[in-house]
């Protein structure tokens, strides 16, 4: 059975192209992915990410199981603070990235990927042998809808939320009366803010923000654009670019693991060890030197030998050019400015390795 | 003109007209259009060259998939829309006079012809 979030109608109403993305039915587009793309860049957009999951974890030892689990450091998590995390199996392979939150003492959020919920849960209950911890799906109680770009701030203050806040961190708020929690997070690189609320307010508050945001350009944005915008910040995909054989040393995460946690967690031993002496295979950004699109399992070549592979590919609207995120073997020559060839139909197209993210993030960090 | 009235399409969407000359202009049915979404990437044969029915001879791509355009009849190339190769999204505006692919000059016979479909019988086999 294909699952519909609470607000699949709206999207149909809408004329969305839909499309089935694990397990949900949901909208691709509603108008064109680029001009969705670029009303995300230039004003603000409406994403319905209901999809995806929210684990309520409690309980004494609470922090202490969740340090079990993540190569960060719960215990360094403060109150209403959010972190991104990875879930490591114990050869230091991915099951899923996250955002953690504290909410409170011995009360977490925990979102996953909509693709990955029940292998999340899985392995969360066959880790928390031990610990006094209860884990808590409540995904079908919320629903969550992203609201992202330059204006996003400015229409949801409108709205009456209080938007003084750093990216993340999450804080209970009202959004036209509505009870809601507000994260300042996102998945597109630009500022914004994705609103927990419960499935009965949700329809209401989809329209108000569509109304309300007419002043701003406000449109809706399918998964289309989701993608497109999150390739262009070199946001990771979970089942892309991050899978069970690749740790987070080799997806290029390095800066998200602590080198000084003193606990325990699953692949430690592994992702210490690249930590200290490097990795066979590294992720790498890629730019299309001509107009061809490199895209998921596409070859890299360098040197006329086989070096590596596309893992996420496409068409960057903003940089008007071709990008990719790839795996190739750790190779010191293959570096920010070097040139390497990616197949596409049987002939090989020339690439440039660039820094990662290909365009400035935009994400309001405290000075 | 009334395109609908004047081509036969293919079950892999390419449709053929006939222009007054006697040499046909190939494009994409509005169905494949509206399907592919945003065009972002098209690349056509050089003029010269020569295929036969069935063949593919140009790839299409959108933001989220790569496609191959098959000929609906043997033919040579004799002109291709330099325009639509430099601005795909012209092909999302329009697919016959603004986003029309190749034009070529073919000797098939009605053999080749017999198994394409009237608009209207393309779209009810859709």
């Amino acid at each position: 059975m294909t699952k519909e979030t609470f607000l699949h109608d709206k999207h149909v109403q809408l004329g969305a192209k839909m499309v089935d993305f694990a397990g949900w039915h949901m909208p691709v587009q509603y108008t064109s992915i680029i001009e969705e793309h670029k009303t995300v860049r230039e004003s603000v957009g409406l994403f319905d990410v209901s999809h995806m999951g929210e684990v309520f974890v409690s309980g004494k030892d609470s922090m202490e199981f969740l340090n079990k689990i993540v190569p960060q450091d719960i215990s360094k998590l403060n109150y209403e603070k959010a972190v991104y995390c990875q879930l490591p199996n114990k050869n230091g392979g991915l099951i899923d990235d996250l955002i953690i939150y504290k909410l409170g003492i011995n009360y977490w959020l925990v979102i996953c990927n909509a693709s990955r919920l029940d292998e999340d849960l899985n392995w969360m209950v066959r880790n928390k042998r031990g610990f006094d911890v209860k884990i808590d799906n409540l995904s079908h109680n919320y629903s969550l809808l992203a609201i992202q770009g330059p204006k996003a701030a400015e229409l949801l203050a409108k709205m009456g939320l209080d938007t003084n806040q750093e990216s993340f961190t999450i804080k209970p708020g009202k959004v036209a009366g509505i009870k809601v929690m507000a994260s300042r997070t996102g998945y597109t690189g630009e500022d914004g803010f994705e609103i927990l609320v419960e499935n009965e307010y949700s329809e209401f508050l989809w329209d108000k923000i569509l109304e309300e945001g007419v002043e701003f350009g406000i449109k809706p944005i399918g998964l289309g654009a989701r993608d497109t915008l999150r390739l262009e910040a070199a946001l990771h995909l979970y089942g892309n670019d991050l899978d069970e054989c690749t740790t987070p040393i080799e997806a290029g995460l390095s800066w998200s693991i602590p080198k000084d946690k003193e606990a325990d967690y699953n692949g430690k031993e592994v992702i210490m060890n690249q930590l200290q002496n490097g990795t066979d295979k590294k992720l790498v950004a890629l730019k299309m030197l001509d107009r061809s699109i490199p895209r998921h399992e596409y070859e890299v070549y360098s040197n006329g030998e086989k070096v590596g592979v596309v893992t996420s590919g496409g068409v960057s609207p903003m940089l008007n050019a071709n990008i990719a995120l790839a795996y190739v073997k750790n190779d010191k020559n293959i570096c920010t400015g070097s040139t390497v060839q990616v197949m596409i139909r049987e002939k090989l197209h020339d690439a440039e390795v660039v820094k990662k993210p290909f365009i400035q993030k935009k994400n309001k960090i405290k000075n | 003109m009334n395109y609908t009235e004047k081509i036969l399409c293919t079950r892999s969407h390419e449709y053929l007209l006939e222009n007054s000359d006697q040499t046909y202009t190939i494009g994409l049915t509005d169905y494949a259009v509206e399907q592919l979404g945003d065009i972002v990437f098209l690349e056509l044969p050089e003029v010269g060259a020569e295929y036969k029915k069935g063949e593919s001879f140009a790839a299409i791509e959108s933001v989220k998939a790569a496609s191959e355009i098959y000929m609906p009849i043997s033919g040579k190339i004799i002109e291709i829309n330099d325009a639509v190769v430099d601005s795909p999204e012209l092909l999302n505006e329009d697919n016959y006079e603004k986003g029309w692919l190749v034009k070529i000059e073919s000797s098939a016979g009605d053999a080749e012809i017999a198994d394409l479909m009237e608009y209207e019988d393309y779209k009810e086999q859709l």
